[in-house]
């Protein structure tokens, strides 16, 4: 046992006091009565009536010393060692992803978590410091180095679970930059261990050692993890992956709901983890299907999945060509593009197509708007220099959104212009001779090809259809997405021309106001359900939808890791010896303080 | 000197007067019906006329048809004799307000309503013995000589109660009110049990201070009796308190029942009480007023 105010001892004094109080003779006020003889005959002893004379027992002395005692007792607030191993400054990551909402452990894991933080507060000393740190996919701090135990729980308390996954790398960073060299820190992650890939390599060493405290104990749960809308041969379905990731067979039913009327039950069964996929009829003119599963498990979050169902607006596009069969086909891929294919004498230059591709043609004058040209004929302003042998053909930069899933390894090219001094945009793919493709942003999205795609092998490859998609989907990117979003993530909102507001309605029914003036990036996105934009254009209320669902097989998995494999401890660290966890208890000593006094109160009034 | 009652209060008074039970038995005419034939308008019997009797009695009427003389009665109206003893012991100087003011100030207010019904009143104060409060007094103009007499009664001393035996007794049948705390070293019953003897009726008003009725302090204390001065040291607590209460109620049950048992009324009257309340209120309620 310790003392966090030993100084309060010297409170001790009243018991002599009380005591010196009792010795020293009553002074008692004269008080004159009508009727002397109607006055009892009677006086307690609790003080001296002659000075220093014999101290005798009584029960209220006896109870005052002892409340006193026990007062003292309290101020001096004793403590006793609890079980847990703390450093000065305890870093406390917290998840509080979607995962962590799992019920398995009453009420959630979450909960349980806070409680199990909870007790940590409670342990903390007085010189003892804690950092709460909320762990999702943005990590954030809480509480930064408080001492102050009710601020913690108040901090605590004040946390929600989110449904994004748990950043676990960017909070360790984030916690590491919060110990200075040499603080006797140390981390406690409260987790279920389903969290983001964990960077463990030497270079992201901590300066603290941490502990895992996992939560949670069960990964029985069946979840939706995926579901597509897809229109083919004028008829649409709905592709719905559902999944048992428990090692119980579960029955249950499945609730498949188009604007919101029932359209179909089916009852399902699924072994131990058993996956399903199961194609649902979409009825005309429906804009949005859900599906919904009773599983009765402990993880409700993908147990609902919305999609939207009706088929986004269609762009027309026009292709200029001698003949290009490899483009054409490319371009129809895309369900939502009407394709006009015209040779270059029958071009007329027109604002209805919201993309042209000029295939070795080009126009006395170019749209004002996204176009393609591929090899330019000379004499055209964007034509590039003599036509160079090319070698290789690789990537200007790797990571370039438009090259996604492209891959370009095996593809040749005979030759090409030279557009090395081509002042068109950036290049996008290149050689060791020239730039092949240049791509530039201003005053529309455009793309320039240097080289015949009939001079290639590039239009075999299934690189080509990708990139092809890639570029349309860059130069005509819908005004509003309608595919799933995970949580939290950012949605690219393009108003349409002529909009005078824009507004996103939340599942929650919350509205938000984006800028009409420019492309709006719309991130609140942590909820799941239906997200409906609504655009005013010319007096008209145009809208659109697009969902967020969890569809994660990692966080619908739900088993909590067992051990967590965190990155290693900084070797240059100072290790600290650590010391016990206090547990205080005063309120207790004080609260047997209180009934003391309650007890000499009713002592006194009944005379004793 | 404040005078001992405001006007509105003798206003609202004049239209009271005492009540008797009885007949009763005074010297002089006044408007209280007695026991004795006399001058009133309330006939009473019929007798022989016997000489010496005042002719002017005689029924002519009676006489006309039976041919004797024969005399109408009528009821006498006569004077109340009130005799009023007040304790102005030092066991009265206490209290807030003043017992011994509250009673000073309900014997003028009782002594008013007799003398403004024409009834006689005799006044007697008493502590260690009785002191008279001078001649009878009769007639709304003593009303101003009794309260200045009233109010020049000193206050102090120890209550004797026995030493009103001897006063009581010679008083002629009437009414008496005897205003006391009830407090004194000596028991009050043997003052009670002159009354009766002395076919007084009346009643015993006890009055006592609100802090006497509820002590209002706790601790330790040293006592001091008003009237003999003996000190004692005494510790309040609430069984100590419940204790001196337990005797307050036994001494005033002690009164009650002395004074009940001599067909005499009793109220236990609290000097917080306004004085018009005490008279309107109670004093007509007892039965003593109406």
């Amino acid at each position: 046992m310790s003392f966090l105010v030993p100084a309060a001892g010297f409170l001790a004094l009243t018991l002599p006091a009380i005591i010196a109080l009792y010795f020293l003779r009553i002074r008692r006020p004269t008080r004159i009565v009508p009727a002397l003889n109607l006055w009892p005959d009677q006086i307690r002893d609790r003080q001296a009536n002659v000075p220093w004379q014999r101290l005798r027992f009584s029960w209220l002395l006896l109870l005052q010393l002892l409340g006193a005692a026990i007062l003292v007792a309290a101020a001096v607030q004793p403590t006793l060692s609890a079980g847990t191993s703390l450093a000065r400054h305890s870093v406390v990551l917290l998840d509080v992803s979607a995962s962590m909402q799992a019920h398995d452990v009453k009420p959630s894991r979450l909960d349980e978590a806070k409680s199990e933080i909870g007790g940590l507060i409670d342990q903390l000393g007085p010189q003892d410091r804690m950092t709460l740190l909320a762990v999702d996919s943005t990590p954030r701090i809480i509480a930064s180095v408080v001492g102050d135990r009710q601020a913690l729980h108040r901090a605590l308390d004040a946390t929600n679970a989110t449904n994004g996954q748990a950043d676990l790398s960017a909070a360790l960073t984030l916690a590491a930059g919060l110990v200075r060299p040499g603080d006797d820190a140390r981390a406690y992650v409260f987790s279920d261990g389903i969290v983001g890939p964990l960077r463990t390599d030497s270079t992201n060493a901590l300066p603290f050692p941490a502990e895992y405290h996992r939560v949670g104990v069960s990964g029985e749960n069946v979840g939706l993890t995926s579901l597509v809308v897809r229109t083919e041969a004028q008829s649409r379905a709905g592709y719905l992956h559902l999944q048992n990731f428990g090692q119980q067979a579960r029955s249950f039913s499945l609730e498949w709901r188009a604007d919101g009327r029932l359209v179909d039950v089916r009852p399902l069964t699924l072994a131990g983890g058993q996956a399903e996929d199961l194609v649902l009829p979409v009825p005309t003119g429906a804009t949005l299907v859900s599906a919904h599963i009773t599983a009765g498990d402990v993880f409700a979050l993908d147990d609902t999945v919305t999609a939207v169902a009706r088929a986004p607006r269609a762009f027309r596009v026009l292709l200029v060509t001698p003949g290009n069969v490899f483009m054409e086909q490319a371009l129809r891929v895309r369900t939502d593009l009407q394709l006009d294919v015209v040779a270059p004498a029958a071009y007329k230059s027109s604002a209805a197509y919201a993309m042209t591709i000029f295939d070795r043609f080009s126009p006395k004058s170019l749209p004002n708007g996204p176009f393609v040209m591929i090899d330019p004929p000379a004499g055209s302003p964007l034509a590039g220099g003599p036509a160079v042998g090319i070698g290789r053909t690789s990537a200007t930069d790797a990571g370039d959104p438009l090259l996604t899933n492209v891959d370009l390894r095996d593809v040749h090219i005979a030759r090409s212009q030279d557009l090395r001094t081509s002042s068109f945009g950036r290049p996008l793919i290149t050689s060791l001779q020239t730039p092949l493709v240049l791509v530039r942003d201003e005053p529309f999205r455009q793309a320039l090809f240097g080289f015949d795609l009939h001079e290639s092998d590039l239009p075999l490859r299934i690189a080509f259809p990708i990139l092809v998609e890639n570029l349309s989907e860059w130069m005509l990117p819908p005004s509003v997405p309608s595919h799933s979003f995970h949580p939290d993530e950012a949605v690219t909102i393009v108003p349409e021309t002529g909009a005078t507001s824009v507004t996103v309605i939340r599942p929650d029914g919350s509205r938000r106001t984006l800028a009409t003036s420019s492309i709006a990036t719309f991130g609140d996105t942590d909820r799941t359900g239906l997200y409906t934009v609504e655009q005013l254009v010319s007096g008209n209320v145009d809208r659109s939808w697009f969902t967020v669902n969890l569809f994660s097989e990692q966080i619908s998995q739900l088993k909590p890791a067992d051990r967590l494999t965190l990155p290693p401890v900084n070797t240059t660290a100072t290790t600290h010896a650590l010391h016990r966890g206090q547990l205080e208890i005063w309120p207790w000593i004080a609260l047997v303080a209180l009934g003391i006094v309650v007890v000499e109160w009713l002592a006194f009034h009944r005379g004793l | 000197m404040a005078a001992l009652l405001d006007p509105p209060l003798l206003r609202r008074l004049e239209a009271l007067a005492l009540q008797v039970r009885r007949t009763v038995s005074g010297q002089m005419g006044g408007e209280r019906r007695s026991n004795a034939r006399g001058r009133s308008v309330e006939f009473a019997d019929f007798r022989n006329y016997t000489p010496g009797d005042d002719f002017r009695l005689i029924d002519w009427n009676a006489y006309a048809r039976l041919d004797r003389y024969m005399l109408r009665l009528f009821v006498a109206e006569q004077e109340l004799p009130l005799s009023i003893f007040v304790d102005l012991s030092g066991s009265m100087d206490w209290g807030n307000p003043n017992k011994a003011l509250t009673a000073k100030r309900l014997a003028g207010a009782i002594a008013y309503v007799a003398l403004a019904a024409l009834d006689r009143v005799r006044l007697t104060v008493f502590a260690e013995g009785p002191t008279s409060g001078g001649a009878p007094y009769r007639g709304r103009r003593a009303v101003a000589e009794l309260f200045s007499r009233l109010q020049s009664f000193p206050v102090g001393g120890q209550t004797d109660y026995a030493r009103l035996v001897w006063p009581i007794g010679k008083q002629r049948p009437g009414m008496t009110v005897l205003i006391s705390d009830g407090l004194g070293e000596t028991s009050i019953d043997s003052a009670i049990a002159a009354l009766g003897r002395a076919r007084q009726e009346g009643a015993v008003l006890q009055l006592l201070a609100p802090q006497e009725i509820a002590p209002d302090w706790t601790g330790d204390a040293r006592l001091r009796d008003s009237e003999t001065g003996v000190e004692r040291e005494f510790t309040s607590t609430p069984v100590t308190q419940g204790a001196y209460l337990e005797a307050l109620s036994h001494r005033t049950h002690e009164i009650e029942s002395s004074a009940h048992r001599r067909g005499l009324r009793y109220a236990r009257l609290s000097t917080d009480q306004p004085i018009d309340d005490m008279v309107l209120r109670t004093l007509r309620k007892l039965g003593l007023l109406s």
